[in-house]
């Protein structure tokens, strides 16, 4: 459960993190973030990568604090509460097919198959790949379009 | 396979932030969001065969992630003190400005 708690805790500061105006907030939820992917790693078993993950996020983190009240300047309005209670609602129901998985999916029993021989023999790498990038380019265009579309410059002419 | 679900929500996250930011801010925080997705993908994969070689080379990868970092956010200072925004549709403006007084003068 507690897993399950970190990894809706680390999309939820995602989300914040790209969607908050002002950037000291952003940097904070982008700590929050590195700190929990940090603890997911430890509670994974990657101690040695979970403490070098915490030592680069604190070093990233303390100049981004700089340039962000450099280049941010004074916070003029503080944020809405409607837009940060939206903005953590769809963290939290983006992260829901990670939990179910963590939940109910079959994770934890071991194939039959070695993982070599998954990602190899079976070609399971390549299609996990090629999968990916096609997920990343329809994203990609249907961001696209849609903003085009929010701000007016999409126009179907036949 | 939930870390992997959960590295590609990352992922798409950080792609978002990528292509409808404007703020270079913001688009630094989503190349780091992007590097945390592949990163993570990694160390779960590397901790759930137990292959410890994999480890070591995430240290590798940590350190171009930071070498990536701080040249951005140089780039960033850079930007800001040159033009005095961080907004990217203004700094196109800026720079187009000169062009246009050489081609109609």
């Amino acid at each position: 459960m507690i897993l399950e708690t970190l990894t809706i805790g680390l999309v939820i500061a995602a989300c914040l993190a790209i969607f908050m105006d002002e950037a000291v907030y952003s940097v904070v939820s982008l700590a929050a973030t590195f700190f929990l992917t940090s603890a997911l790693y430890a509670m994974n078993g990657a101690v040695f990568v979970a403490v070098f993950q915490f030592a680069i996020g604190v070093g990233t983190l303390a100049v981004l604090f700089l340039s962000g009240e450099m280049l941010g300047g004074r916070m003029e309005k503080s944020p809405s509460r409607r837009n940060v209670l939206t903005v953590i609602v769809s963290g939290a129901v983006l992260a829901l097919p990670a939990v179910f998985l963590s939940l109910f999916g079959t994770s934890s029993s071991v194939p039959p198959i070695s993982f070599g021989e998954t990602l190899w023999n079976l070609r399971a790498a390549d299609v996990v790949l090629q999968g990916l990038v096609v997920f990343a380019v329809a994203l990609g265009i249907g961001i696209v379009l849609y903003e085009k579309k929010r701000k007016g410059e999409l126009q179907w002419t036949s | 396979m939930d870390f992997v679900i959960l590295s590609l929500i990352l992922l798409a996250i950080g792609i978002y932030g990528l292509l409808t930011k404007r703020e270079l801010l913001k688009v630094f925080i989503s190349v780091e969001l992007i590097a945390t997705a592949a990163t993570m993908n990694f160390v779960m994969l590397t901790s759930s065969t137990g292959i410890q070689v994999g480890e070591a080379f995430l240290v590798l990868a940590f350190s171009t992630d930071t070498a990536v970092s701080a040249v951005v956010l140089a780039l960033l200072v850079m930007a800001r003190k040159k033009y005095g925004t961080s907004d990217i549709g203004e700094i196109v403006e800026q720079k187009k400005e000169p062009d246009q007084r050489e081609v109609s003068p």
